[in-house]
């Protein structure tokens, strides 16, 4: 019932764009004490209804931008095969340490942009 | 030239409706945007997640985007790239459908509020707390 609760909660911010997945990421692997690889799959099947929901409103807002979208995906499709299976080969503790890097690079590239 | 870039500078980068544009910048412009979805969508498969707060920063910053639309289409953008990530996760058996349900329906009904609700947050604020909620999660894991 919690995790159901958190998903709600983080799904809202997974519907923003506003980082849900990180979140939940971490009630997952911190909170929750669920294996990383195993929080991550979760995530990834997580965020999938919750963006697929989510797209209507912002086509119908005309928030969406197909000419961006349209090369992002092609783009994005062969690394994405390409990082799933890198995250099933790296140690575990050293996948959980560049997450938590990658996250500070990225707030604070936001934040003094 | 210089004067035609300053009065470009406002005007997003690579959108196909820029009349700035001709048809070599456009396809610079695709160009670009491949390479943000390979970077995103190479971090969201190794991480499970977090290929959004890698774009939106790229798309706000290189992209020049508004920020609900930058947002938005990284939604857009992250749907099709996470759903072929989780079917790794998903082949390696990393992950069941009867741990993943509760979270599942949970981002189905938070999807459909935070679609709903996104025209009335705040672009700023958005931002803002989107970088502190990254700072205080990246922190967290290290301790």
């Amino acid at each position: 019932m919690i995790a159901f609760f958190v998903a709600v909660t983080t799904g809202v911010l997974s519907g923003f764009g506003v980082g849900g997945g990180t979140l939940l990421l971490l009630y997952l692997v911190s909170v929750a004490g669920v294996e990383q690889t195993t929080a991550q799959g979760i995530n990834l099947l997580f965020f999938l209804p919750a963006a697929l929901l989510a797209i209507p409103s912002h086509k119908k807002n005309g928030y969406l931008d197909p000419t961006i979208i349209r090369p992002a995906v092609v783009g994005g499709m062969v690394f994405a095969v390409v990082g799933a299976v890198l995250a099933h080969w790296l140690d575990q503790e050293l996948l959980r340490q560049l997450w938590g890097g990658f996250l500070i690079g990225v707030g604070v590239l936001t934040l003094f942009r | 030239m210089q004067g035609e870039a300053s009065e470009i500078s406002k005007t997003p980068l690579f959108t196909h409706k820029s009349p700035h544009f001709s048809h070599t910048k456009r396809e610079w412009g695709d160009f670009v945007y491949f390479l943000f979805g390979a970077l995103a969508g190479g971090l969201n498969g190794l991480f499970g997640g977090g290929g959004g707060a890698i774009l939106v920063p790229l798309l706000l910053s290189i992209g020049h985007l508004e920020e609900r639309k930058a947002f938005a289409t990284s939604v857009g953008v992250m749907l099709p790239i996470s759903a072929i990530s989780a079917v790794i996760y998903f082949l390696n058996g990393s992950v069941s459908v009867g741990e993943a349900l509760p979270y599942v329906l949970g981002g189905a009904i938070g999807g459909i509020l935070g679609g709903k609700w996104f025209s009335k947050a705040n672009p700023v604020w958005l931002r803002r707390g989107f970088a502190i909620l990254l700072i205080v999660s990246g922190v967290r894991s290290f301790l």
